[in-house]
């Protein structure tokens, strides 16, 4: 499938920077799901040419030198790409100015690229809360009756209704064929929509297949009677009926509700609306259970009854059943409002980016936090080894004595770190590019602030291929590096003109661009003779200012 | 915290106190020290049970003399469950406070269907069969014959437990069904026997309402239990309804049909017996001759039989002579059916009471009152000495004898109606014949008579002096408490008029107007974008809630509602509305939200909390008022005229006020819970109706709110949950306390009643 689509992927580039430029095409695809496709693509590949403007013919060149990327691929691509703004930015500046290949920009931002796949499961949809109930068309001319199932109807009756699953797995397609499957499903529903309870039982009679879609649904009993077991005891209504010591019928008064009274023959075929609204209502909770294309009935079919069966497996597997019932009743029983205060309940860390939440970590580790009442100790942080060794000896020997107090940490303790912790975060996040007591940035006009924030970000982003592309072994990457030190020189004067329009640009330097400063005094202060040699190429860059500047800092 | 009231010192289990509780402890106190009866209303969500529980615990430490037992009655195996939870809650206290030496047993009892523990028995489809069952395995004679024949199966949990015999006793400490049936599994031993045995050993009981009030269970059960005990009726505004039930039976023509194949299959078994072992049959013969009050002898799993009518004279007298043999107590059996049979056949309606019942069964088929009254005891004795163990199959026969030992007994306070037809089908032929009790005093009567103090508490008693007049009897305390709120967290408002201006009710010329539909159907819809989490709504009757559910369905109304919340039903099948229930709370629980359409009268209205974010609105759709059509139910407001001179129309307003507030209760749980209740019904406003609603709820009930329409009702309950998501001091701020401490209780000592009222 891929392999179809990829050259017509090219066909699409050029087709829709031509039709950027103006004409009009109809394009015609197989399914469904190539047109969605190959429109998302469009319209991203349109959305950069309307940015790009006149450089659209770099783009097929550099799509064409790519490794052959996979639609999946290419889409997540383009979908990261919407997402992040600065991002955009950058790929637009660098892959499209030709800088950096398409390549070479993805792969420092793997991480970035196979986290979204891994971590954040793609979020599911839930089931529509609406019951797909029997509106016929009539043509009102003939007797012809029709009803329309698209795949997710389909999907909602398999899931809602177990024995039709079971019908289609068994029937389809030996016994009958698809459509003749549906046609008599929509017959048994049609019959049942006329509340003719004794039809619906005369057909049945005749048609054993049909029969199998009028009756009453046997797993679903059967599925009900299971799940009764384990059904929260303070609304276990069934312990009620029965609870009576001795049990003999007709006793008690008549109830007024007396069920209209029907022939126990007809009585399987009866179906009452309350029930199919509470197996709706149950199925659309537990929410969608499978992750399949719709389109394939006998793949949603399968999946359904397998995860049906894996459910059965782990209910079996369950033993605290009991434990937790009676758990689950103890602590209904408890009155809160008269309790006492209690303890705060012990919950699992769990960091979602740990590199994002330790690097910005870095400046809370030096510095306690910012209530003093916490009784911070104050820790020495240039210890010998032998130091360091004799107090990790005195801390086990302390815990070999006490033992581990358990939760390790005083919960309360544990929520007030992590809460300073997070509103750390939190701030340098908001204070990114500014230091938390001053802030020159903001006395900027917002236009250059903004500027030179990306400007930053873009050196930071040159710098960081720059760096990668050592040593240099390849000719290859001698033509990067080159190609990356003719774009920053290229910054400079860009940044120049905001510097002279700056008075105090010695602080903005420190502040705004401390990661450049590092990676240029880095380089400067580099001994190897490779490196020389590359800092003498890199001269040629010219940065007076900052080499000076450089040296003082 | 502990604290003293007079002599008693109160162990309660938490570090504060409801000033309410506190009240009601004390005026039960005043009950338990007068060894009288009493009569409490206090509202839901204040506590009740644990008050119950803590003050008859510590009464009965503080007199350890004299210690007296408690009897707790619930309506259903879930506040079984749920009692038992607290009062384990609270011994634990205890114990850490006083040391194992106010060790306690408290145990729940309940039918074998919820106690067994045998994987073969209980797996049966039903109640009946489970008991058939386990009578299969445990008989004494099966167990006999097991002796002789290896390959009759018995069950090992019940044999372990005759093993161990004295042995086999339960620890002391707190037992729920559920650590019953662990108990059982960990020793072998068959827990329903083992309660049944160490229910006269405990010092607390909870069991069903049945065990107490339906005198053919009673006789078995209870009839160990010493005066010295505390009854307490829980959740008791239905008890009159309760007792009513108890002594009512009815027949139709297929009861008729299976007696009549029960009495063919016995005559076999006696012409069997009469050929292989007559001697079985003599030995009956004689002990009948003495009276059949030696079957209190019987092996333990044998004992399943008793009369339905309890006075105690009856067992003390011997047998009728006539049908002492069997042959002769079949034959007279197979008369009695005829009778019925003839009398089924009626085109008419019929009435009458149970002496000219009786005076005509006497000169048609020649069975006299005496004889009557026997059948029941007869015919267990019969089926015993016949060693029937499928007992399932011979309930027909048992539910005939039943009626015609009621009907003999008891003279007044029944009647006998024959109907051929159901009223609202009149071309399909359902001929019944029901004994209907009329006097809920008959069945209760023996309840407070045997034991010294009987406590009726629930959340609606209202109007409370009406009670006592039902049932016959004196209270020495009878209190209604107010709840003391820390804020308005309940807001009652009645709802008159849908958005059109149009008037909505149930009434019978209304019910069915699509106007009023749509407007209750809009009101829903608006209610639902409005309030998180859990809605209930209760409709008047199941056939109304279908055929409301179906109208909005088919106009799109279910369909935008769903838009908002997932909609679940209670059905007549048990298993089913349990299963939504749970998912209703599973939907709540995880914040999508849900609706859940119930009835007034139901068993979701009885017995169900939706406490919390399980419902934070009900909806109550129309007045609850009974079937007024209905035989049975104008017999009895005749005779409620006729004794206790109580008008048909109040009573009747009486009992469908007191289901409404009974399910729209049902929101709150402790003070920190809020909720709304809206009574959609223009007869609300009225006065004479509003009225008979409890305290509690007209206390909260502003002027302002008595004439809603949809869109004022929506604006007052989105200010309403605005104001409630906001966090509160809990003690109470404005100068009335709500929430107790050990502190404020000793600093005020016994002065906080008046402080509160």
């Amino acid at each position: 499938m891929y392999s179809l689509l990829v050259p017509s992927f090219c066909a699409i580039n050029k087709l829709s920077s031509a039709l950027f430029q103006g004409g009009n095409y109809i394009f015609e695809f197989d399914s469904f799901a190539d047109r969605d496709i190959c429109r998302e693509f469009v319209a991203a590949a349109i959305a950069f040419h309307g940015e790009t403007g006149k450089s659209t013919s770099e783009k097929p060149a550099a799509a064409l030198q790519d490794e052959q990327l996979s639609t999946a691929e290419m889409e997540h691509r383009i979908k990261l790409l919407q997402e992040d703004n600065e991002l955009q930015r950058l790929h637009k500046q660098f892959v499209i100015g030709g800088i950096l290949t398409e390549a070479e920009f993805w792969a420092t931002r793997k991480k970035l690229l196979d986290q979204n796949d891994r971590r954040k499961p793609k979020q599911r949809v839930a089931l529509k809360n609406e019951m797909w109930s029997v509106k016929p068309l009539s043509d009102g001319q003939s007797n012809r009756v029709t009803f329309n199932l698209t795949p997710e109807i389909i999907h909602q009756i398999f899931a809602e209704k177990p024995a039709v699953r079971q019908a289609y797995l068994k029937f389809v397609p030996n016994k009958m064929s698809e459509k003749e499957f549906w046609t008599k499903y929509s017959r048994a529903e049609y019959l049942h929509s006329t509340k003719n309870v004794v039809a619906a039982a005369a057909e049945a009679a005749e048609d054993e297949e049909l029969a199998v879609f009028l009756k009453q649904d046997d797993m679903l009993t059967n599925e009900a009677r299971r799940k009764i077991r384990r059904v929260d005891p303070t609304l276990d209504m069934e312990a009620d009926v029965g609870d009576d010591y001795m049990h003999l019928p007709d006793h008690g008064l008549l109830r007024e509700e007396s069920k209209d009274v029907l022939d126990s023959q007809y009585e399987p075929y009866r179906r009452y609306f309350s029930q199919d609204l509470n197996q709706h209502a149950a199925v659309v909770l537990q929410g969608r259970v499978v992750d399949v294309e719709l389109g394939d009935t006998r793949s949603v079919a399968e999946a359904l009854a397998r995860t049906k069966q894996a459910e059965l497996a782990n209910e079996v597997s369950d033993g605290n059943l009991e434990k937790d019932l009676s758990h689950r009743i103890s602590r209904v029983a408890e009155i809160e409002d008269l309790q006492g205060p209690r303890d705060l309940a012990v919950a699992p860390l769990c960091i979602k980016d740990p590199r994002d939440y330790f690097d910005s970590q870095q400046a809370n580790a030096l510095k306690p936090l910012g209530d003093a009442g916490s009784g911070v100790k104050t820790l020495k942080f240039n210890v010998s080894s032998v130091e360091a060794y004799g107090s990790l000896r005195e801390l086990i020997s302390e815990i070999r004595v006490t033992g581990l107090s358990e939760p390790i940490t005083d919960p309360e303790v544990a929520f007030k770190v992590l809460s300073g912790l997070t509103q750390n975060i939190s701030s340098t996040k908001y204070h990114l590019g500014k230091s938390p007591h001053e802030s020159i940035l903001d006395s900027l006009p917002k236009v250059t602030k903004e500027d030179l924030l990306h400007h930053w970000t873009s050196i930071q982003e040159l710098l960081k291929h720059f760096w990668s592309s050592y040593p240099i072994t390849t000719k290859y990457l001698y033509t990067k590096v080159t190609r990356l030190k003719d774009a920053m020189s290229q910054v400079y004067p860009k940044l120049q003109v905001h510097f002279v329009l700056l008075d105090n640009y010695n602080c903005f330097l420190y502040n705004g661009l401390p990661t450049c400063v590092y990676n240029f005094s880095c380089i400067f202060s580099l001994n190897s003779r490779k490196l020389r040699n590359l800092c003498s190429q890199i001269s040629g860059i010219k940065f007076p200012y900052l080499s000076n500047q450089c040296f003082r800092l | 915290m502990k604290f003293q009231i007079e002599d008693v010192t109160v162990y309660f289990p938490y570090d504060n106190i409801y000033p309410e509780q506190y009240a009601y402890m004390v005026e039960l106190k005043r009950a338990l020290d007068a060894k009288g009866h009493c009569l409490l209303e206090m509202p839901t969500g204040t506590g009740k049970t644990i008050a119950l529980l803590s003050l008859i615990t510590s009464y009965t430490l503080s007199k350890p003399s004299n210690p007296v037992k408690l009897l707790y009655c619930t309506r259903t195996v879930h506040e079984m469950e749920k009692t038992l939870a607290e009062l384990k809650l609270l011994h634990n206290y205890q114990l850490h406070h006083l040391g194992p030496s106010v060790r306690m047993l408290a145990l729940g009892l309940s039918s074998r269907k919820n106690l067994c523990i045998n994987p073969s028995v209980v797996s049966a489809e039903n109640r009946d069969s489970v008991d058939a069952a386990c009578r299969k395995l445990t008989a004494s004679w099966v167990r006999a014959m097991a002796i002789e024949n290896p390959n009759v199966r018995t069950c090992s949990f019940f044999d372990n437990y005759e093993k161990a015999a004295s042995d086999a006793i339960l620890p002391p400490g707190v037992y729920t069904l559920q650590d019953l049936r662990a108990f059982g599994k960990e020793k072998g031993w068959c827990p329903y026997f083992l309660a049944r045995h160490m229910v006269q050993f405990a010092n607390v009981v909870v069991y069903s309402y049945q065990y107490l009030l339906d005198p053919k269970v009673a006789g078995i059960i209870s009839k160990e239990m010493q005066r010295e005990s505390v009854v307490v009726f829980d959740e008791a505004h239905n008890i009159d309804n309760v007792c009513i039930e108890a002594l009512s039976v009815s027949v139709r023509s297929q009861t008729l049909e299976g007696a009549m194949r029960n009495l063919n299959r016995m005559s076999q078994e006696i012409d069997r017996l009469k050929a292989t072992d007559a001697g079985r049959l003599r030995a009956e013969y004689n002990r009948l001759v003495e009276g059949l009050a030696q079957r209190g002898n019987l092996p333990i799993g044998d004992t399943w039989f008793a009369n339905p009518a309890l006075p105690d004279d009856i067992l003390k007298e011997a047998v009728p002579g006539n049908i002492r043999r069997a042959e002769h107590f079949l034959s007279v059996l197979r008369r009695l059916i005829q009778y019925f049979k003839g009398r089924l056949q009626t085109e008419n309606v019929e009435k009458e009471g149970p002496v000219s019942f009786v005076a005509s069964i006497n000169t048609q088929v020649g069975i006299d009152q005496k004889m009557l009254r026997f059948c029941y005891d007869r015919l267990h004795s019969l089926m015993l000495t016949l060693e029937i163990t499928d007992t399932d199959e011979f309930l027909h026969i048992q539910t005939i004898c039943d009626l015609a030992t009621l009907v003999g007994t008891y003279t007044r306070g029944f009647s006998i109606i024959i109907e051929p037809f159901d009223e609202r089908m009149p071309h399909i032929p359902d001929p019944v014949l029901q004994l209907c009790c009329h006097d809920a005093s008959l069945a209760i009567k023996p309840v407070f008579e045997r034991f010294q103090s009987v406590v009726i508490t629930s959340g609606t008693l209202s109007p409370i002096d009406l009670y006592p007049r039902l049932l016959n009897f004196n209270p020495v305390v009878s209190q209604s408490f107010t709840m003391s709120l820390t804020r308005d967290c309940i807001c009652p408002m009645v709802l008159t008029r849908g958005s059109d201006q149009l008037p909505v009710s149930t009434k019978y010329d209304l019910r069915s107007d699509p106007g009023v539909e749509k407007n209750y159907g809009k009101l829903l819809l608006e209610m639902v974008s409005v309030v998180p989490d859990g809605i209930v709504c209760f409709f008047v009757s199941y056939s109304y809630m279908d055929g409301i559910v179906n109208s909005w369905h088919e106009s799109g109304i279910l369909k935008e509602i769903m838009q908002h919340k997932l909609v679940f039903i209670e059905t007549q099948d048990v298993v089913e509305t349990t299963l939504a229930l749970d998912n209703y709370r599973r939907a709540c629980d995880c914040g999508r939200g849900a609706v859940f359409f119930s009835v007034a009268r139901g068993k979701v209205a009885e017995g169900i909390d939706f406490d919390r974010h399980y419902g934070r609105l009900v909806i109550m759709f129309g007045v609850p008022f009974q079937y007024t059509l209905s035989r049975i139910l104008l017999a009895r407001l005749e005779y409620l005229r006729e004794t206790f001179q109580i008008k048909e129309g109040d009573f009747l307003t009486f009992d469908a006020l007191r289901q409404a507030a009974q399910c729209v209760g049902r929101v709150i749980r402790s003070k920190a819970d809020y909720g709304m209740m809206i009574f959609a019904d223009k007869r609300y406003s009225r006065h004479d109706k509003r009225s008979k609603l409890p305290g509690w709820i007209l206390s909260h009930l502003r002027d302002a709110h008595l004439n809603l329409s949809t869109d004022m009702a929506v604006h007052i309950a989105r200010e309403f949950l605005r104001k409630m998501a906001q966090p509160y001091d809990k003690t109470g701020a404005m100068g009335k306390k709500t929430l107790l401490s050990q502190e404020d209780l000793q600093k005020t000592g016994n002065g906080i009643g008046e402080m509160l009222f």
